[in-house]
């Protein structure tokens, strides 16, 4: 029944308006908060992965 | 000494598990495929068999690597990693080992119903609605675990892998639940709930994305964790995988429809869908030399390490997929490449690079430690890399002059202006060779993974298996607030909310699909209708669902494109009307052989039962199997009535009561094709059988707009099936949204 009520699609070139404008938005916010972001709290998160744990020595379990 | 520091143990069963099983389905799923590649030149190598045509088996090989080999070499990543950058073990054991089993037990229902041609022909949502249901429900169940396990943990901060899991995990779900909305007609055979162009759009919005969110986001996050674990170093510019995340997963979602470029879908959605492919470059690139610069000052490793080889050439490959794969979403790159094998070539390059040898990298990465002991033989993984790459190149380039030597021959002219190789057989005999080369390069590829196998096999009885490790960190809570880490709307907050991060990625993947669906789902004109457009008849539904179950659309489009070389070739090229009674659309997306859409009336009833019997018969040199059992078997027709009144639900106006009729209808339609079949010299054809159904939907495709506008038919009533049809007249038909070459 929808279909009913909107048959129309004039104006469709307003997608691609909005869609450049998203795209924009969403770049240049993460660029910015890239930016933001310090260089010494982006050091050492992103030396995360390197850093698994103290390990336990004893705690290593074998089969 | 720090009293808030808790002890802990990682799992390593659960990563174990899932890395056992992606060597598995790894050969498998490579085997499957060197099979299939056989067949594209010994057409024969089916052994006669029904269950193991191209057609069934083609869907099988793609779901076996995508989602077997990557699927469980993508959990066995997330699982390892996961732990440890949370600091937590995993959320729930037993929530772990229900995603693992019932991950197997749906590889396995694939396995089984794949060959006995239970297919919703879907590409890559290929499996049934039980199945469908099932997969749902272990996805939700990892998903659990995984934001469980984000909920407990001992970091504050989620890193960037992370971040990509949890676009995945989400991404996915929606995907796989808005494409697999079906009515059921029985236990094994459903009909989509969206028809024609729109079942195409959404079809591609997944397909396309699970390649984005399955095959891509999962495999950054494992990439920004092992890479910088084998390097020994961080990930070049943590900032630079900000704007990688965001971007990327904004952008992907909406790049679905460079899928169905020229096609019968409204223009304007294609734009969309070749704008935002091409600025997909951007983040892309910014993800691989992310990685890539990852190992400044390290390359030196890379010769010694054979994992770092791998992951090497992962990255690299995931850059030019991702340059290339833009590029084939320019239209008038697509126009060329679209239908042939270069599509085969770019997700292959993809698939066996990107996908294959990451997989590979975490594997001779994990198995030493999981074992804590030395890989067995690094020569043998030295040998694994080469086999692998040389297979590559071998399969790879073959298939792009395959590709563009394809295309250039559609679109071949003479002076004269008539078509220079006007049998598309012609166009398919110059590619034998390559199809031969490009069956050694996969050979290369799979021996080098069985290698692999031994490899990692000899490494796990060298050692002792690490079933857990116990490890310590301060709790959550305990944890100092960094006083430069101070920015209340920094994306440092938004990382240290998961539900937060969780929020805007759902919004990000979700706008781009509201934006191409909503004009698609309710405004009409997006779909001008054809009033001599009708529902087909039940010996055509049942004909139809034979044609799904044998997987005529791995090798057939049913879509002609509105240029010349089509037209002059198939006919009419294809509008958006005709397919509103299509559930599924079966549009495809490669020519192995001819388009079908206009089929219907070229050659007589016999030609078609002469030629399932044997396509060599009719057309000689033909790479098509035999396909004798639809002469034997006999048509099931139990289930017309459930299928009459599931395709009703779907939208398809049969009137009220049509299932009382059904049968009748259809024993006249057979009648009239044996009749048919006789005057083609065939006389002893019973009507009961399995081709009669197909020829009857092979005479209809593609001929209602060539019927006269003024068909009496009561409204709603299924057209009378003609299994000749009338003279082609196509001037009445309005096409707005279509552009001719």
């Amino acid at each position: 029944m929808i279909k009913n009520v909107l048959t129309d699609i004039g104006g469709i070139g307003i997608y691609g308006v909005i869609s450049i404008c998203l795209f924009f938005a969403v770049f240049t916010g993460s660029l910015f908060l890239s930016l933001r972001m310090k260089k010494s709290v982006a050091d050492r998160i992103g030396a995360l992965p390197l850093n698994d744990g103290q390990p336990v020595v004893k705690g290593v379990i074998h089969e | 000494m720090n009293t808030n520091l808790e002890t802990f143990k990682y799992d390593n069963r659960i990563v174990r598990a899932f890395a056992i099983a992606t060597v598995i389905w790894g050969l498998v799923g490579f085997s499957a495929g060197l099979l299939i590649a056989c067949q594209l030149f010994w057409p024969d190598l089916n052994l006669n068999l029904q269950y193991t045509t191209f057609g069934r088996l083609r869907p099988l090989h793609t779901n076996a690597v995508i989602f077997a080999f990557v699927g469980n070499g993508m959990f066995m990543g997330i699982y390892y990693s996961l732990q440890r950058l949370c600091k937590a073990r995993m959320f729930n054991d037993t929530l772990s080992w229900i995603n693992f089993w019932g991950w197997q037990a749906i590889i396995v229902s694939a396995a089984v119903t794949l060959p006995l041609g239970l297919t919703t022909s879907k590409e890559y949502a290929e499996l049934e609605w039980p199945i469908d249901i099932a997969i749902a429900v272990v996805w939700v169940v990892f998903a659990v675990n995984l934001f469980g396990t984000i909920l407990k943990r001992r970091e504050k901060h989620l890193y960037v892998a992370i971040w990509f899991y949890i676009a995945t995990a989400i991404t996915v779900a929606m995907l796989h639940i808005v494409n697999s909305l079906e009515i059921p007609a029985t236990a094994f055979k459903s009909y989509s709930v969206y028809a024609g162009v729109q079942d195409a759009l959404v079809q591609w919005w997944y397909a396309h994305n699970a390649v984005a969110f399955f095959l891509t986001t999962s495999y950054l996050g494992l990439m920004y964790y092992f890479l910088p674990k084998a390097a020994e170093r961080p990930v070049f510019s943590y900032r630079l995988s900000i704007i990688h995340f965001w971007a990327l997963i904004f952008i992907y979602i909406w790049a679905g429809p460079h899928h169905l470029l020229y096609t019968a879908l409204p223009d304007w959605a294609q734009s969309l869908g070749m704008a935002f492919s091409v600025m997909l470059i951007a983040p892309s690139w910014g993800g691989m030399l992310n990685g890539l610069l990852t190992l400044r000052g390290a390359w030196n490793k890379v010769r010694e390490e054979p994992m770092l080889k791998f992951m090497v050439v992962a990255v690299t490959a995931y850059g030019m997929a991702t340059l290339e794969g833009p590029m084939l979403s320019v239209k008038s790159v697509n126009a060329l490449s679209h239908y042939t094998d270069w599509t085969i070539a770019h997700v292959h390059t993809a698939a066996l690079g990107w996908n294959g040898f990451l997989t590979f990298s975490v594997l001779y990465w994990l198995y030493p430690r999981l074992y804590n002991t030395k890989l067995y033989s690094v020569k043998l993984a030295n040998w694994h890399f080469w086999l692998g790459l040389l297979g590559m190149m071998f399969y790879v380039i073959p298939m792009y002059w395959s590709g563009i030597t394809q295309g250039l021959m559609w679109k071949q002219f003479t002076s004269d202006g008539f078509m220079q190789y006007p049998n598309f057989l012609e166009t398919v005999l110059q590619l034998i060779p390559m199809y031969k080369l490009r069956a050694i390069g996969g050979t290369f590829y799979l021996v080098g993974a069985w290698i692999m196998a031994y490899n990692l096999y000899k490494t796990a009885k060298s050692g002792v298996f690490v079933t857990e490790v116990e490890v310590q960190a301060p709790s959550l809570k305990s944890q100092p607030e960094h006083p430069e880490e101070h920015h209340p709307w920094g994306h440092r907050w938004i990382e240290s909310k998961p539900m937060v991060l969780t929020g805007f990625a759902l919004v990000a993947v979700a706008i781009g699909g509201l934006v191409e669906f909503i004009p698609m789902w309710i405004i009409k004109e997006n779909v001008p209708t054809i009033a001599s457009v009708k529902p087909y008849t039940p010996l055509e539904v049942l004909g139809r669902d034979i044609y799904i179950r044998e997987g005529c659309v791995g090798c057939h489009s049913q879509m002609i494109r509105p240029f010349r070389s089509e037209t002059e070739r198939y006919g009419e090229y294809s509008k958006a009307g005709e397919f509103v009674y299509d559930h599924p659309f079966l549009w495809g997306s490669k020519r192995t052989g001819p388009d079908l859409h206009r089929i219907g009336g070229k050659y007589p009833d016999a030609w078609h039962f002469n030629h399932m019997d044997d396509p060599r018969l009719v057309s000689p040199g033909s790479i098509m199997p035999r396909y004798p059992w639809l002469l034997s078997q006999k048509l099931e027709t139990n289930s017309l009535p459930a299928r009459i009144g599931a395709l009703r639900k779907v939208g398809v106006p049969y009137p009220d009561g049509f299932e009382a009729t059904a049968q009748l209808n259809l024993e006249a339609q057979q009648k009239k094709i044996v009749e048919n079949l006789k005057q083609g010299a065939i006389t002893n054809a019973p009507a009961d059988r399995e081709i009669i159904a197909l020829v009857a939907y092979l005479q209809r495709l593609g001929t209602d707009i060539k019927v006269k506008p003024a068909a009496p038919a009561a409204p709603g009533a299924p057209a009378p099936a003609p299994a000749v049809p009338a003279a082609p007249k196509t001037a009445q038909l309005d096409t707005p949204n279509q552009t001719r070459n």
